[in-house]
């Protein structure tokens, strides 16, 4: 067919078809030439040449600061109601295996993972706003050269930046990005942008042990998650998912408003996968990690005393593997609570020191617990290691398999070991202990 | 007549597209956004970081990279 036509058929039905386009569009259609139009207007601020990235910083911000701040009272309002919930199931539950569980497990678990909801829906919300509003196209114009530096598509650059706030709709905000190689780098280098989470960790170790530096040892550990995500980045667009990031052949939609309707079904239809997961894979977890912090009951005097209970045995169990970076059996419990979600290190710590959450960080340095080399090889290993659990549902989900989630698993644990050795060995070698 | 490649047009310059180069998956998507022989299309201007770059055709804005915009050949107006 090539031979007869001189051309390829493809480019021959192109050609045909914007012909009729154009013959069609001569007689129906009334141009305004050189009139211009409100997205012209917009366009010459928003993509200004030294304007353009500034404004899209700005926005970004806008996106953060409406997310976190909106969602913050609400978070609040679904741990104080979850609490009431527990203690009311506490009270009135006879048995105390069954109240445990109820209180604890139940609304204890289903609380720590809902809490989660009102940055999610307020995320999608506002990239929803923005994805209406036809600027979301227009960022990825922006920062696409940043990103295709990195191996990543201008697309990934979202979802990257939104991993800040929380991996989970950061990860459920890959779906803009076309290839799906692209998409998979973006998801699997996510853990490693220091989520909300993790700052309360940060701040615990970092304030015990730092002083005056603290601000700058929490600031590193963003540094750090930056820059092994690009490294990972790249060494997956090198091996896993070889090749060129996908071509760039974007519409730029004109501007419009924004309907409360549309915006609104888009971030449920994003968010309600979240409560779906929530309620299967995420809460078998938090009841099974339940399970092992409370039993065997008498021993642990009905959850009382966490040192006897099957976790603190894990614990204890695999606590040599840590023993190399001088953290001792309460960490590994720790590390092992870190993964229903980051921020329960500092709680559980508070439960296995016996005080009040505020007076932790005190407590573990005068235990002895950490010193600064090994407290700041810990928070590497918070920020690297295995994500929450609910951000593995949410790579389960999005991957639609198994092996990714693990995969992750396992490439973040293996990193996590190595950059913290690293630390370790090398403050040795400066003299450090 | 000059033939000169998208990638290397001026801001504000015009052209016609005389051939799209390339292969497979990108070509026809970039056929299929309107880069045929023939096609109007008028840069419009460069990302704040140089790349990519906004062009002006059939009335609507589309962007692609540089690297992508080498494939397309056309002849200058005016």
């Amino acid at each position: 067919m090539s031979e007869v036509l001189g051309e390829d058929p493809e480019v021959i039905l192109a050609e045909r078809r914007y012909d009729a386009i154009a013959r069609i569009m001569e007689s129906a259609v009334r141009k305004e030439e050189g009139k211009w139009t409100f997205t012209d207007m917009l366009d010459h601020v928003f993509l200004h040449r030294a304007l353009g990235i500034p404004l899209f910083l700005v926005l970004l911000w806008a996106v953060f600061q409406f997310t976190f701040a909106f969602s913050e009272p609400f978070m609040v309002m679904v741990e104080v109601f979850f609490g009431w919930l527990g203690g009311l199931a506490a009270a009135g539950i006879a048995n105390p295996q069954l109240a445990s569980f109820v209180a604890d497990g139940l609304c204890g678990g289903v609380g720590s993972v809902l809490v989660f909801v009102p940055p999610i829906f307020m995320l999608f919300l506002a990239l929803a706003i923005l994805e209406d509003s036809g600027y979301l196209s227009r960022a990825a114009f922006v920062m696409d050269r940043v990103m295709y530096k990195l191996g990543l598509h201008g697309r990934s650059f979202i979802p990257m930046i939104s991993g800040f706030g929380c991996n989970i709709p950061a990860i459920m905000a890959t779906r803009s990005i076309e290839s799906e190689k692209d998409r998979m780098i973006t998801i699997l280098v996510n853990p490693l942008i220091s989520c909300g989470a993790r700052l309360p960790v940060y701040v615990l170790i970092g304030g015990a042990l730092f002083g005056a530096a603290a601000g700058t040892a929490v600031f590193s550990m963003y540094v750090l998650g930056i820059a092994l995500a690009i490294l990972m980045a790249l060494i997956f667009r090198k091996t896993l998912f070889k090749g060129k990031p996908a071509p760039f052949v974007l519409e730029l939609p004109h501007y419009m408003v924004p309907t409360a309707k549309t915006a609104i079904l888009h971030m449920w239809e994003r968010g309600k996968l979240f409560l779906i997961r929530a309620g299967t894979i995420i809460f078998v977890v938090v009841v099974l990690l339940w399970f092992l912090s409370v039993y065997p009951w008498a021993a642990t005097n009905g959850g009382e005393i966490i040192e006897n209970s099957y976790v603190a045995g894990l614990g204890k169990a695999i606590q040599p593997i840590f023993a190399p970076f001088g953290w001792d059996w309460m960490t590994s419990v720790a590390i092992i609570f870190g993964f229903l979600a980051k921020e329960v290190v500092v709680a559980t710590y508070a439960m296995l020191l016996g005080t009040g959450e505020e007076a932790v960080g005190d407590t573990l340095v005068s235990m002895g617990l950490f010193t600064p080399l090994t407290g700041y090889a810990f928070m590497a290993f918070v920020l690297i290691y295995v994500p929450c659990v609910a951000t593995i549902g949410a790579i389960w989900r999005e991957t639609n398999s198994w092996k990714w989630p693990v995969f992750t698993m396992v490439y973040l644990t293996v990193l996590a070991f190595v950059v913290s050795g690293l630390i370790i060995g090398i403050g040795r070698l400066l003299g450090y202990t | 007549m000059v033939e000169i490649r998208l990638s290397d047009m001026a801001v504000g310059g015009k052209g016609k597209a005389t051939r799209v180069e390339g292969t497979g998956a990108l070509r026809r998507r970039m056929m299929d956004m309107g880069i045929v022989r023939g096609a109007e299309i008028e840069m419009v201007r460069d990302a704040p970081l140089g790349d990519p770059v906004e062009f002006l055709l059939k009335g609507y804005n589309l962007t692609l990279r540089r690297e992508e915009a080498t494939n397309v050949w056309l002849e200058l107006e005016g």
